[in-house]
Formats: structure tokens, sequence, C-alpha cells
């Protein structure tokens, strides 16, 4: 759990380090001053009244060392607190930004979101809250345990004895709770995930609720979650039972010693010394319980806490996608695939397989293929969001992989069908492309990319705030917003997918135009739907189940009465479709 | 109170050891102070764990009701309350906050009564043993209180709201950050998240800071003025110096070394459970809040229509967004049945609204919309979407199995009856070819283009059969050869209904009953294609720089 903590702090360890340091001699300070109690206590049960006072004073001074320590210590631990919340978010961020995009699908995109907004909620309170007085209270009864022996050694043994059984109680009552806990945060993470689809998705969740089908999912989620709680409540309560059963039958042991003791020694006759320090003893045991129940009740919270770190443990332990040691500059503008086979898993059947494919600087080049074909997965990879198996991608002439991810995004400049605007103002979403373009340059993409008549229409025209994925906006026009947040970073390779076989007139005319005015100038290569960007490109790839079978010109492929044929007559019969109520 | 009795029994030993010393009577005394201190110990114990067993299992029902009433309650505001809202507050709600309610309904009152149960008898017990001592002994608390106030003070309420709002604004950013991803990706900085993100995380700590700054230091001393050692040490001072004045015996001292140290842990606990409280009562606000959202207005019982046919009326209809910017404005429109109705114009001319109106997503701000010759606001919601189902440029799928995604509509559907759906909708093989077929879920192991999504909205609305349809851009989520598979669905689903399709390629539309061409929120013509291109108004324009002419005569003749 320490090792964990330490490895999601990292450069930041240190400032733990120290934290714990303070907080170990905190309880070693206090176990001190506890022990200070002792002669002051044997003194004036013995009626010497000066020698109580002397000792009172170092206790005195103990105490006031305590309260000063403690503070420190209380701004360590907070400092430990804002590092969780600031650094470990941004570390969090940081991987996360370098996984590849495989690794996004809901169920992982819901624990991150869980383990970034609640748990590091959670994490960051650890120092502040708990771990303080547990460290501190770990260490004051081992004080405590020393004095004891001297005081009386059975008292001493028992207690000593006690600290190996009690943790091994604390261990096992922490395993009882752990399997409930970790099913009822699984559990609270999927049902999160459910209300999210719920708020995104409530319009058809809404139409499609007949006989409650649409909120059928959340709901039962939500049972879900309810029941692995309440098991999670039983079995949590059984382990603080045990724990603190245990502390206080130690505390029963010690009290019986102590009992059997004095009535030896009453037995025996009168002899007021080891009766004091019996008496004292027993009131030194309850010193020595008391910091262990206040363990044994941060129980539960370090069990949330370290299920909260070991799903950020698992989430770091995902390996990104290497950087180079000794990156190399790309030459040109050329894209080139070398027998590259590429599957998302081991256990899947391959996505692409042998590609060989090279695309000249300021070529285009079409790709065309049923879905599945592996147009998109091809794209992707020239992007680097996945390392290919086996074979290479080259941009400019260099390996993807030998490059820094600022080099290859730099080259390369997307329009793909997954648009996502994040919240902020038209024009922000658009500077994402190039945060440094100038007013002009800015109004020169928007132009081109047919944004003018989105802004025109907007109350407030380029400041206009896009909600969530740029909710308050048509697919069409996000998607335009995206051609333009491409256009304006300029990069000399432009990857387009066309996305849809029916664009919107808009979006269609401002792609056709980016691709006349860019035609010979960048490298462009694009999956196509439209005939007519088809009949723009230099040469056509044909892809069908993860191979390239057919390559050549519009006039050539159109020849060979092939797959590229039966995508003509495809095109051309859906261009003559229409909808009408009687057939 | 009863685990505080083994304290009580060690002072009572403690004083028959030193005074009593040789008496035989005492040594039955003490087994007896013993055994029964701790019966009364263990016997508390279990009383404490039965409380707090029973109060989670209370509030464990609690939430869980709770969550369901919210799930109730959002199911039927307005929709147009989902879009002005980012996801991550609709979560932050049903989730995080009823989980901080937690702490109230099972936390506090057992708490409260455990901890003040304590406190109060240790504070009678010291006061029966000897009150000057007891007084001395209880001085560090009434400053802990002290301070302990004072700085819940300079908590303010701005800056409270501050750090709600961070909360919200970092799971909103977190939603953002991991769609935003392959964006990211393509133009930030490799390696290093995006700004938005960045920010957020450092909005937050401001905040975070801003709110705990003040408290760090006072805190800090309030807490080590009743840490058990401070206290020990006043009740030695004290004991001390009364025993040098007099006052009391030596032995006397114990019960207070004893006892009055134990008070610090209650009373922390109390502190901490108030602070707990506050946590709870903004997030209670907030969840209160959220359970009054306003509805959609709902019929009044009795007011109920049944529409009578498929007839759509638009009668007078206006919206406007936020009360404010009209979006449409004097709608009149008649769909007659088993006709098919386009609406074309250029994006933002309204297409959208005047279907989402008609989908009951909003209300219009004047006018009425009648189905069947019933207002849509006096149907009752499920007839109503019995009546009129839609298939929507954006495709939204639920994460649940292709299965459950084509039925989401009519779970009690039979496999045959969604197998049939899926056919009309031209996926049923594609779903065949899944890695698990109908039991693939979706974004998981069913990997599905946009296209082959879209025909399962497809095959959901169809299984629902209902005899209006609006189609908003259907096909714009299509690649080439899904086009064709969703067209030849769409025409298998027309037949016989009463359609409502917004298009924008108008040669999809050409042949449709009538043709409404919208502009800046109104109606500016309608007619057949053959009147409005004669007419030589906007849709003949529209129709001339759109290339139609040529792409009908390419399709014409291959």
């Amino acid at each position: 759990m320490m090792r964990t903590f330490i490895q999601l702090l990292g450069e930041d360890a240190p400032i733990f380090r120290r934290y714990v340091w303070m907080a170990v001699l905190y309880g070693l300070l206090s176990g001190l001053t506890i022990a200070a109690l002792v002669p002051v206590l044997t003194r004036l049960l013995a009626g010497d009244a000066h020698g109580s006072a002397l000792w009172l004073c170092v206790l005195l001074v103990g105490v006031v060392a305590c309260w000063a320590w403690r503070r420190q210590v209380e701004k360590a631990g907070i400092g430990v607190g804002i590092v969780v919340l600031q650094g470990a978010r941004h570390r969090i961020g940081d991987h996360v930004a370098r996984l590849p995009i495989g690794w996004f699908t809901p169920e992982n995109t819901a624990r991150l979101n869980h383990a970034v907004s609640n748990g590091m909620m959670e994490i960051a309170q650890l120092p502040a809250h708990v771990f303080t007085p547990v460290f501190s209270g770990a260490v004051t009864p081992v004080v405590i345990v020393v004095v004891l022996f001297a005081l009386q050694w059975q008292m001493g043994l028992i207690a000593l004895l006690a600290l190996p059984v009690f943790s091994a109680v604390f261990v096992i009552a922490a395993r009882f709770g752990r399997r409930a806990d970790e099913t009822y945060h699984r559990n609270a993470a999927r049902t999160s995930q459910r209300m999210i689809e719920f708020a995104q998705a409530q319009s058809v969740l809404r139409a499609f609720n007949g006989e409650g089908g649409g909120t059928r999912f959340l709901e039962q989620a939500i049972d879900r979650q309810r029941r692995s709680g309440r098991e999670l409540i039983l079995l949590s309560t059984a382990s603080v039972v045990l724990n603190s059963w245990v502390v206080q039958a130690v505390l029963a042991a010690l009290l019986m010693v102590a009992v059997v003791d004095i009535q030896a020694r009453l037995g025996a006759g009168l002899e007021a010394g080891p009766v004091i320090g019996l008496v004292v003893a027993l009131l030194l045991s309850n010193r020595f319980v008391e910091p262990l129940l206040d363990v044994a009740g941060y129980g539960e919270a370090l069990r949330g806490a370290r299920n909260q770190l070991e799903a950020v443990r698992e989430i770091l332990a995902i390996s990104p996608l290497a950087e180079p040691e000794a990156p190399r500059e790309p030459k040109n503008a050329s894209v080139e695939l070398r027998n590259v086979t590429f599957r998302y898993a081991a256990d899947q059947p391959p996505l692409l397989q042998g590609i060989d494919l090279k695309v000249e600087p300021g070529s285009m080049v079409a790709l065309v293929g049923a879905s599945g074909s592996g147009k998109t997965t091809l794209m992707r990879l020239v992007a680097r969001f996945f390392d290919v198996e086996s074979g290479s991608v080259l941009v400019g002439g260099v390996d993807v992989r030998h490059m820094t991810g600022e080099r290859l995004a730099g080259q390369i400049s997307q329009i793909f069908q997954d648009t996502y605007l994040f919240q902020g103002t038209i024009a922000e979403n658009i500077r994402i492309g190039r945060p440094d373009a100038s007013d002009a340059e800015l109004a020169e993409a928007i132009r081109q990319a047919g944004v003018e008549r989105i802004v025109a229409r907007m109350p407030d025209g380029l400041e206009t705030v896009v909600g969530e994925g740029g909710a308050r906006l048509s697919g069409g026009e996000r998607q335009r917003i995206s051609i333009a947040r491409a256009l304006i970073k300029d990069a000399p390779i432009l990857l387009i997918d066309e996305a849809t076989a029916a664009l919107d007139a808009e979006n269609q005319a401002a792609i056709a135009e980016t691709l006349s005015r860019l035609r010979g100038k960048r490298t462009l290569i694009v999956i196509a739907h439209q005939l007519s960007t088809v009949a723009m490109a230099d040469r056509i790839v044909v892809l069908d189940a993860g191979q390239i079978r057919e390559e050549g010109s519009h006039d050539g492929l159109r020849a060979q009465d092939g797959l590229y044929a039966r995508f003509l007559k495809q095109r051309q019969a859906a261009k003559g479709w229409h909808i009408a109520a009687t057939p | 109170m009863l685990t505080l009795a083994p304290l009580a029994g060690m002072a009572q030993i403690a004083k028959i050891a030193i005074n009593g010393a040789g008496a035989e009577g005492a040594q039955g005394g003490i087994w007896l102070i013993a055994l029964a201190s701790f019966a009364c110990l263990f016997l508390g114990l279990a009383l404490i764990a039965a409380g707090e067993l029973a109060a989670h299992l209370a509030d464990n029902r609690l939430t869980h009701g709770l969550r369901r009433a919210l799930v109730e309650r959002l199911s039927r505001v307005p929709l147009g309350w989902f879009s002005s809202r980012a996801s991550g507050e609709v979560k932050q709600a049903m989730q995080d906050d009823i989980g901080t309610l937690h702490e109230l309904t099972a936390h506090y009152y057992t708490t409260l009564g455990r901890a003040g149960g304590a406190i109060l008898f240790s504070v009678v017990y010291m006061l029966v043993v000897d009150w000057r001592m007891a007084i001395a002994s209880l001085l560090p608390f009434p400053f802990y209180y002290l301070i302990f106030g004072a700085a819940k003070k300079a908590i303010s309420e701005e800056r409270m709201t501050q750090f709600v709002t961070g909360q919200a604004r970092i799971n909103n950013a977190v939603i953002e950050f991991v769609n935003g991803i392959p964006v990211v990706k393509a133009f930030g900085v490799s390696g290093k998240a995006h700004g938005a993100y960045r920010e957020a995380v450092d909005a937050f700590t401001k905040a975070f800071l801003s709110f705990t700054q003040p408290l760090v230091a006072p805190l800090a001393n309030a807490n080590a003025i009743i840490a058990p050692v401070t206290v020990l040490g006043v009740v030695l001072a004290f004991g001390t110096l009364f025993v040098s004045l007099g006052w009391i015996a030596p032995v006397d001292v114990l019960p207070f070394a004893l006892i009055a140290p134990g008070i610090s842990g209650p009373l922390m606990l109390l502190g901490f459970i108030s602070h707990g409280v506050a946590d709870g009562t903004a997030a209670a606000q907030r969840v209160q809040a959220l359970l009054e959202t306003e509805r959609l207005e709902q019929p009044a019982p009795g007011t109920l229509q049944v529409p009578a046919g498929t007839e759509v009326r638009f009668e007078n209809v206006g919206y406007a967004y936020d009360g404010q910017n009209a979006v449409l404005s004097s709608i009149d429109l008649t769909l007659a049945p088993g006709t098919v109705t386009a609406v074309v114009g250029a994006s933002g001319a309204g297409k959208s609204t005047l279907a989402r109106l008609l989908l009951r997503f909003f209300d219009p701000t004047e006018g009425r919309i009648l189905l069947g010759g019933a207002d849509l606001r006096l149907i009752e919601t499920s007839q109503l979407y019995r009546s009129i189902g839609f298939v929507l440029q954006d495709v939204r799928l639920v994460n649940a199995s292709v299965y459950d995604n084509i039925a989401l509509g009519r779970p009690s559907a039979s496999r045959q009856q969604v197998e049939a759906a899926a056919q009309a909708a031209s996926i049923h093989e594609r779903i065949l070819a899944l890695p698990r077929g109908y039991d693939s879920v979706i974004g998981e192991d069913a990997k599905l283009s946009g296209g082959e999504e879209q025909r399962i909205c497809i095959a959901r609305a169809v299984l629902l059969d209902p005899p209006v349809m609006v189609l908003d851009e259907a096909t714009s989520a299509a690649d080439a050869e899904n086009e064709a598979a969703i067209q030849k669905a769409l025409s298998r689903m027309a037949r016989g209904r009463t359609l409502l399709v917004v298009a924008h390629r108008l040669d999809t539309i050409r042949h449709a009953d009538r043709i409404v061409v919208m502009e800046d929120g109104a109606i500016r013509e309608q007619g057949t294609h053959a009147q409005l291109l004669s007419a030589g108004g906007a849709y003949a324009r529209l129709w001339q720089s759109g290339g139609y002419a040529d792409a009908v005569q390419e399709a014409v003749a291959p």
C-alpha cells in the first residue's frame, strides 16, 4: 500500500517520507512524555510532593514539545494531501495521455473517472486524518511496552506479545472486508458509468422507456450497488468488532495480571512500593490500549483508501507507448507502411496483415473498402494511436517509434470520425490545433472550414461555449469545427476520414475545398466515400479484410471489374435512393 | 458509556490496593469489580456494534431509495435540462452527493449517542469523585471549543461553494479529458494531459487550499490541547498542586488520570462528525434541489387524452431557446397519415428543433402539436413513444448487449421479434458475426462502425413499430457500404407509416409527398419536388447549387 502511495507521488515522494518520519517521531515523543508519568505518579502516591513536582516539569516540557511538533506534523500531512490532489492527479493525467487509444473502453474510462475524482479525494485525506493517528498510534504503545516491562515484567510480556497478535488480527480483519470492498467499488464505478450514460443518452432512454426498458440498466446498477453495499457493511462491521474486541481482551488480560499480582502482594503483607508500581502500570496499560483502539478504528478508512490506491496502481501499471531514447527527425512528408500487421490483442484476429504502402510527399491517396476492412486502423497506425505488432510505420522516412510524440503530432493533422469538442468556446476549440495562431489565421481556418455560418448563427459568435462533447451543435457542425482545427494546424501530412457517405452539403464543400486547395502541397491520405473525392486521388488503395487488394488510378481500377468497380456501383445505387411511404 | 466501566473499575481497584492493603475482604471485592467491569465493557461493545450495523443498513436502504427517486425524477424533466448540464454533474449528484449523505445517516446519530454518552459519563463520574479536581481536569476542553469554533467561522460560504464547484469541475474535466484523448493525442503536447484537465486540477487544489489553509493552524492547536498527553499533564499538574495543598489524597488523582484523557477521543470524534454534517447538509441540499427540478408538465389526472389516429398537426408552433432566442416561429403543418413529409433547409434553420418538438424533447413555447387530435402534452409518455419512433443522427447506444439495445423499448419482446427487427434493419448478419452474437456488449466485444450502430438504432425503432416515425439525417453516420444498407432498412420501415424526414441531401427526398423548406425558423415554402422546382424559389436554388441534377442522371444511367 505504501509502495503504491509512493509510486503515485512520484518525484514528490520525499515530501511523504519526511512526513512519515515526523509522524513516527511524534509517536515516540508522546510515548516518552507518557512514560514521564511513571515517576510523577509514583512519587505523588508515595507522598514525595517535591520529587513529583520536578518530574511534572519534565512532563509538561514534553507536553509542550508534543504540541509544537504535532502542528508541524499536521502541516506536513496537509502538504502531502495537496501533492496528491495536484501532483498525483497531474501524474495520472500525463500517464493516461500516453496510453494507446485502445485502452479507453467504457469500463476503463469509468474506472479512471472514479479513481481521479473520488479516489484521489479519499487518498488525499489519508495523511491528515488517518496516517498521523495510525503512525503515532503504532509507535506510542511500543514505548509504553518498554516502560511496562520495567514496572511489572508479566504485564510487559503480555503487552509485547499482544502487539504481533494484534497486527495479525488487524491484517485478517482487513482481508475480511477487502473482497466485499472490491466488489462494492467495482459496482459503484459501474453505476457511475451508467449515470453518465443516463445523462448523455437521456433522449433515447426516455423514448424507449415504454416498459421501463430505458432506466432498467441504471436501476439494476443501483440495485447491485445496494446489495454489495450491504455485504460490505456486514463484513466491515464484523472486522471492526473483531479488532476492538481483541484490543479490549488484551486490556482485560493486563488488568487480570495486575489484579492477581496485587492480591498476591496484599496477601503477602504491606509493601507500598511495588503496589504503587502496579497501580501505575494499570494506568499505563490503559494508555497502551487507547492508541491501538484508534488504529483499529481507522481500519475501515485504511481499507477504503487501499482499494482506491489499488485502482490507481492498476492504471499506472498499463505501459504507455514507448518514447525513443534518441529521437530522430522526420526528413520529409512521406508516409510508408512496411509489412505491417496489427491486432488489438493476442487472442484476436489481425485487423491488418502484411500491409505495404508508400505515399510520396505531396501526393494524395484514397483508401476505399467496406467497414471493418482496416481503413481506419491503418490511418490510426500512421498517427501512432497504437504500435504495430510487426513491420513498421515510417513518417518522413523515420519509424514513428523513433520519433517523439510531439514531433509526430507536429507532422500530422487529422480530421477523424470521432469528433470531440471540449467544453469551451468555438475559438478555443479551434485553437487547440495551434494555440499561438494569429487572429487572421483563425479567421482563415474558419472561412475555409465553413464555420462562418455556425458562428454567425450563434448569439456569442466565436465566443459561444459549446457544451460537453459539443452537445449543442449538430454532428455536421461539430465536424466542421474539427476541420477548422485541423486546418489551422497546417501540418505537412493530413489524414482525413470522410466519416460518412452522406456528409451534409456544407461539410462536403469544406472537405472538397480543402482537398483541392492542399492537393500537391501536402501529403493527403483520405478514407473516401464520395466519388468526387476518390476521383481526385493520385492513387486509390482498396482494402478488404485487413489486406490491400487493389491499387491504382480511378480509370485503371474501374476497368478491372474488381472490388473497386463494385464499390462504384454501390455508390451509384445509393445516390439514386429516395424515401417514400409507398413503394 | 458501558465501555468506560473498566476505567472506573481500575480506579477503584487502585484505591483498594493502596488504602485497604491487608484487609482480607478487599480480595473478593477486587475480583468482583474486575469482572463487573469487563462484563460492562463487552456488553457495551456489542451494543455499539449492533447500533452501527443497524444504522449502516438503514443508510444503505435510504441511499438506494434516494438514487431510485432521482432516476425517476430526472426521467421526467425536460430534455433541455440535460443538454445544458454536463453529465458529470448528474453523476456527482446521484452518486457522490448521496454517498456523502451516508455520513449523516449512518454515522451521525450513532456516533453522537456513543461519544456524547461517554463524555457525559466521564464528567459526572469525575464530579462525583471530587468536583475541584474535575473542573481542573476539564480545563483544556473549553479551549478546544473556542479555537475550533473560531476556525469554523473561517470557512466562509463562498469558500465552501468554490470547493464544491471545484469538485464538479474535476468530474467534468475527467470526462472531457478521457473522451477527448484522440484529440489530445493528435494536437496536445505528447505525454502531457490537456490544458483544461490540468487547469481544473490546479483550480481545485487552489480552492481546496484556500478552504483548508485558515483551518490548519487552529485545528492543530485545538487537537494538541485535548491530546491525551496534554490532558494528562494538566491533571497531574493540578493533582500535584491539590495534593500539596492537602485538598485531596494522592490516590484520588488516579481516577482523573485514567478518565480525563479518555474524553479527547469522543470529543474529537464529535468534531469530526460535525464536519461531516456540514458536507452532508450541503450535499443534501443539492440532492433536494435536484429532486425538485421542474418536471415536464404532466397532464392533470382525468385530462389525459388518447390519440385517435396518426395525423400530426403543428398549430402555430413557436419555440424559443431560454425563452428569448426564437428558433421556430408560427409553424403550421399537417402530416397526413401514411405520407412522407420532408424538411429541408440550411443548418440552423430549425429543422432538427421541429423534429425534436414532435418527439417532445421540449415543449413548444407557443402553439401546440396534436397527434391524432390529442395535444402531445396530454398524452401519457409511454403512449406517446409507442406512437412516435425516431432515428436520429447522433447514434446513442447503451453499454449493454446488442440484444438489450435492440429490445430497449420492448424488453418483453421475444427472441424472434428482436431478430426480425435486426433483419429488417439489415444488421442481423453483422450481429451474428460478432464474437458473442447478440450477446456481444457494445463497446466491449461489439466494435461496430457508426453506420452499423445506426442500423441497430433502426432495429430498435422497428421493434417498437410506431405508426409515426421521425428520421433526422438518419444516414449521416454511415459509410459507403452502410449507407446502402441503411437506405434499404429505412425504405422497408417507411411503408405505411407517417414519416417526418429531416434531410440534408435533397435527392433522397425528392419523391416525398410533401417537401417543407425552412429558413430562419419559419416555413418558407412547401410542395412536391416538381411544384417547388417550377416555382423557382429557395428549393429550386438549393437543388441547383447541390448539383443533384447530374447525380440523379448518373444514378439513372450508371
